[in-house]
């Protein structure tokens, strides 16, 4: 009987890819923090006391709640401000919807950082925000909003900003491959738009959906870059102490394995919730 | 046993000149004694490969080419490769990630840490030529157990910088940065143990450095209920922060208040009657360096009357070659750069060891994290 590799010879390199790069890592990041592995020098063993810690320190906690938080603010109001653009875009009849989805994600090719960094221009004291209020007499010069920069506002918005051209994709994709026939069908039997995007076209799409805030929401929790950037110290977040505690701070790699297993644990858990009754695989 | 960086401490045996006798042709020889110097030189100074440095930001290709021109002069198949750090910590972090520099540059503070720690091995001064010139009180804080861990660079203070014409201080102390009337206006430095030591001074602490348990927990408190706006760890994020006035007031550098007045803004740059922290830069070598020779030539390099003086026009910190002169006599006088121990009382505190470091640094995290 001939041996069929296929499946294996196509399977191979991405699992093997994934158990380098992703399972081995962790599995490092893991022996980190039970002190299996450590920075430090002399004796050490499997222990469980960082991981003890960590679950009775509040401040840890209370840092990832903030996050957590500020995080599904970021995804829900990105999906609602990506939604309607997606919407017009797919079930728009217009020519051109491939080339303004071309423009809606125009800004990924410009740098991330630069992005983030033009918003210290618009939101600073002296900023374009601030000088507008100031010039149409809203503020004076002494008193600008100072606020918007280095504040939990900036990040969110600055997040927000990021993201809604990247949610918009897989919710243009679910509502482009959307059966038209059952809109039409539901306006034969007498709903009106509103009744019938209520009740078709949004249960319909709600995968794309559910997508989307899931794309948002995973990589945000562990946010650091834009915290650290615009976030001051009310915006400082859960990725920035695990950095900190990996790099900038003493280093404690114990702890800081700890919070980041927690936050794989913890995203790995609230996505294996939304795929299980949500059935989030529907959107391929 | 025979140390690694202690090259010039080898003594030539018969053998030994015999062989670079014959390596050289008998060059060396013919030539005398000077000649033998250089056919030595050549032969321990057989090390190849771009010289890694691990530096802070502004020190390497970004800027701070001036400060080893002469090394690049004289090794020009061994150009510095500069990798960047934040601060110790980020330094030491990278360092247990499997960076391997050949050398790298903290302050003070931390050389009784790094000297202990096995990761660093002392330097053989004899081969820096400029050393003679280097400032003795900053050679001597360098040392641990009698060698040489540290070889003084710049240095400068912790202190406070804050816009003369929005800010008007209580006194003239660390309390500055605790003000509330300024909270969204200032911005504190991110370091894993200053903070806590710089409460411990507002707060008259016997040791800042060594605090008892209760003294850390009042400090931390204090650095809780006083969080600032903003902490930085990049200078160039607090400098531009600064510059546009989003923050009138900064636990800054002498670089910082140098940069502000070249901005024409109106700056004090406060000494604290608690007084300022003075730190110095050392550079350390990095055990198992196969690039020693070329590490004491880029230090030698960076020790000269001529780097120094560069340095203080251009960054304005002090410079550890007592003959290097600013050429502005106001710089001169605000780091007191004639003064051999401006560096320390009754001028400014000097950094030192912390004996328990990690703990101050939790405590931080917790600060920041609050």
């Amino acid at each position: 009987m001939r041996l069929d590799l296929t499946t294996p010879g196509l399977l191979g390199l991405p699992l093997g890819w994934l158990a380098a790069f992703f399972v081995v890592p962790i599995a490092i990041v893991a022996a980190y923090s039970f002190d299996v592995y450590s920075l430090n020098p002399g004796p050490h063993g499997f222990a469980l006391t960082a991981w003890h810690d960590f679950l009775h320190s509040s401040v840890y906690l209370r840092l990832f709640w903030k996050s957590v938080k500020l995080s599904l603010i970021v995804s829900a109001v990105v999906v609602a401000l990506a939604y309607p653009v997606a919407y017009y875009l797919a079930l728009s009849s217009t020519k051109r919807k491939y080339v303004l989805l071309l423009l809606l994600i125009a800004p990924f090719l410009t740098s991330y950082l630069l992005r983030v960094l033009a918003w210290k221009v618009i939101l600073g004291n002296e900023g374009v925000l601030n000088s507008f209020f100031v010039w149409v007499g809203l503020r004076s010069p002494d008193h600008p909003i100072s606020q918007l920069l280095y504040s939990r506002f900036a990040v969110m918005l600055v997040l927000v900003y990021v993201w809604v051209p990247f949610v918009a994709l897989p919710i243009f994709v679910s509502l482009e491959s959307l059966d038209r026939r059952l809109l039409e069908a539901a306006c034969d039997l007498g709903a009106s738009r509103r009744v019938a995007f209520l009740r078709v076209t949004l249960p319909l799409s709600l995968p794309g959906v559910i997508a989307a805030f899931l794309f948002v929401f995973i990589p945000t929790v562990g946010e650091f870059v834009t915290p650290s950037l615009v976030g001051g110290t009310s915006g400082y977040l859960y990725g920035n102490q695990i950095v900190d505690l990996f790099q900038t701070g003493f280093p404690d790699w114990e702890t800081g394995s700890v919070l980041a297993l927690f936050l794989l644990l913890v995203v790995a858990a609230f996505t294996g919730v939304f795929a299980r009754f949500l059935q989030v695989r529907q959107v391929a | 046993m025979e140390h690694e960086g202690d090259l010039l401490e080898r003594k030539l045996s018969r053998d030994d000149l015999l062989k670079l006798a014959a390596a050289t042709g008998g060059a060396g020889l013919l030539a005398g004694r000077t000649g033998i110097a250089d056919a030595a030189r050549a032969h321990f100074a057989a090390e190849s490969g771009r010289l890694q440095v691990l530096d802070w930001a502004g020190y390497g290709n970004d800027g701070g080419q001036s400060m080893f021109a002469a090394y690049v002069k004289k090794y020009p198949k061994n150009k510095p490769q500069f990798t960047y750090m934040t601060n110790e910590a980020d330094a030491l972090a990278k360092i247990h990630a499997g960076l391997k520099p050949d050398l790298f540059r903290p302050y003070a503070g931390w050389v009784k840490y790094f000297a202990t720690s096995g990761l660093v091995q002392p330097w053989t001064p004899k081969l820096i030529k400029n050393f003679k010139h280097l400032n003795p009180f900053m050679i001597k804080a360098g040392q641990y157990n009698g060698k040489q861990y540290g070889i003084p660079a710049d240095w400068g203070f912790d202190a406070i910088l804050y816009r003369s014409d929005k800010v008007k201080p209580k006194s003239r102390s660390w309390g500055l940065l605790f003000d509330d009337r300024y909270r969204d206006r200032i911005a504190w430095y991110d370091d894993p143990v200053l903070p806590l030591i710089v409460a411990g001074l507002y707060y008259r602490f016997k040791d800042p450095w060594n605090q008892t348990d209760a003294q850390l927990k009042k400090s931390q408190k204090l650095l809780m209920a006083k969080k600032p706006r903003m902490i930085w760890s990049s200078e160039t994020d607090m400098d531009a922060a600064f510059a546009s006035g989003d923050i009138w007031i900064a636990w800054a550098w002498p670089a910082d208040y140098w940069t502000m007045k070249g901005k024409k803004l109106k700056v004090v740059y406060m000494r604290p009657k608690e007084k300022p922290i003075s730190w110095v830069g050392m550079f350390m070598l990095l055990k198992g360096s196969s690039r020693p020779t070329l590490a004491h030539a880029y230090v030698d390099a960076w020790s000269s009357a001529k780097s120094g003086k560069w340095l203080e026009d251009n960054y304005g910190y002090g410079h550890s070659n007592t003959l290097a002169r600013p050429s502005s006599s106001d710089l001169l006088r605000a780091l007191q750069l004639d003064n051999p121990r401006a560096v320390t009382l009754p001028n400014a505190i000097f950094d030192r060891d912390v004996p328990r470091r990690a703990l101050y640094a939790k405590l931080w995290d917790e600060v920041k994290a609050s």
